[in-house]
């Protein structure tokens, strides 16, 4: 029962902070509504048990993407900052609306109306020792290539954003 | 306890607001959070499906890791690209840069 309260809070939370990301008239505020929009998802992987996930998402997620969006704002602010009159919203909004709703309505009742064959009802904890014994047997080819990438990727975004003449 | 339905009208939610925010905002970087948003939705969709779904709950959770961490490298990579547009063009507004050349 209670955790019931909890997640219908914690699911208002969510959604409310992804609309603040998605509607905020100020980045820097969207940022801001980010880090507690993704938190809240964190809190859905502790209700839905799987702790390791969680963990994650707070480290990966609330830490280095939201600083790492911050820093890359704070970077491409200009020195007068927005100019008055300039929307950070394009002209053709109310098609994005019109889309966005769409597929909400569209996902959220064949969420609902469907029936899930298995569905146990309830979630069971996952320790984070399987999640580990399981990422580094059955998924270790995976898991190396998921390594290269995330090399290949870092080391490109260096190469990429370095001033220009300047070693 | 909290249905599996709720999980999943949740992550529609969230990518759906994630698809507005991608189509319907001009800075790069408010593109790159509605990318986020829907990235989140997917990894709590295949959390969602695992603990409830799947005797075996391994393989989501995994997979749900895997989206993070490609998630990471990408935002990383996007933002060394937008840095760089803001380098060359003092913009960051996705419209004033729809040429794809420098």
């Amino acid at each position: 029962m209670i955790t019931e309260v909890l997640w219908w809070i914690f699911a208002a939370g969510i959604v409310a902070s992804a609309a603040g990301v998605v509607f905020s008239r100020s980045v820097i505020h969207s940022a801001i509504f980010l880090i507690v929009a993704l938190a809240g998802v964190g809190a859905m992987y502790v209700f839905l048990q799987i702790e390791f996930l969680a963990l994650v998402q707070f480290l990966i997620y609330g830490g280095a993407v939201t600083v790492l969006i911050l820093l890359a704002l704070m970077l491409t602010r200009t020195a007068a900052g927005t100019p008055r009159g300039v929307s950070l919203t394009g002209p053709h909004w109310p098609f994005a609306l019109l889309v966005g709703s769409g597929l909400a309505a569209v996902l959220v009742g064949a969420a609902t109306a469907t029936v899930w064959p298995g569905d146990q009802g309830k979630p069971s904890l996952l320790p984070i020792g399987r999640v580990g014994e399981r990422l580094f047997t059955d998924f270790g080819a995976a898991f190396i290539v998921v390594t290269a990438v995330l090399l290949v990727a870092l080391v490109g975004a260096i190469i990429i954003a370095r001033q220009e003449g300047s070693e | 306890m909290v249905p599996l339905e709720n999980y999943v009208a949740l992550s529609g939610i969230l990518f759906a607001l994630g698809v507005y925010a991608v189509l319907a905002r001009r800075n790069a970087i408010l593109v790159l959070m509605g990318i986020e948003l829907m990235l989140n939705a997917v990894s709590l969709n295949f959390a969602a499906f695992a603990s409830y779904l799947d005797p075996d709950r391994v393989t989501g959770a995994v997979f749900a890791v895997f989206v993070i961490t490609v998630a990471a490298a990408e935002v990383g990579l996007a933002l060394a690209i937008v840095i760089r547009l803001f380098r060359l063009r003092a913009t960051s507004n996705v419209d004033e840069a729809a040429e794809l050349k420098w």
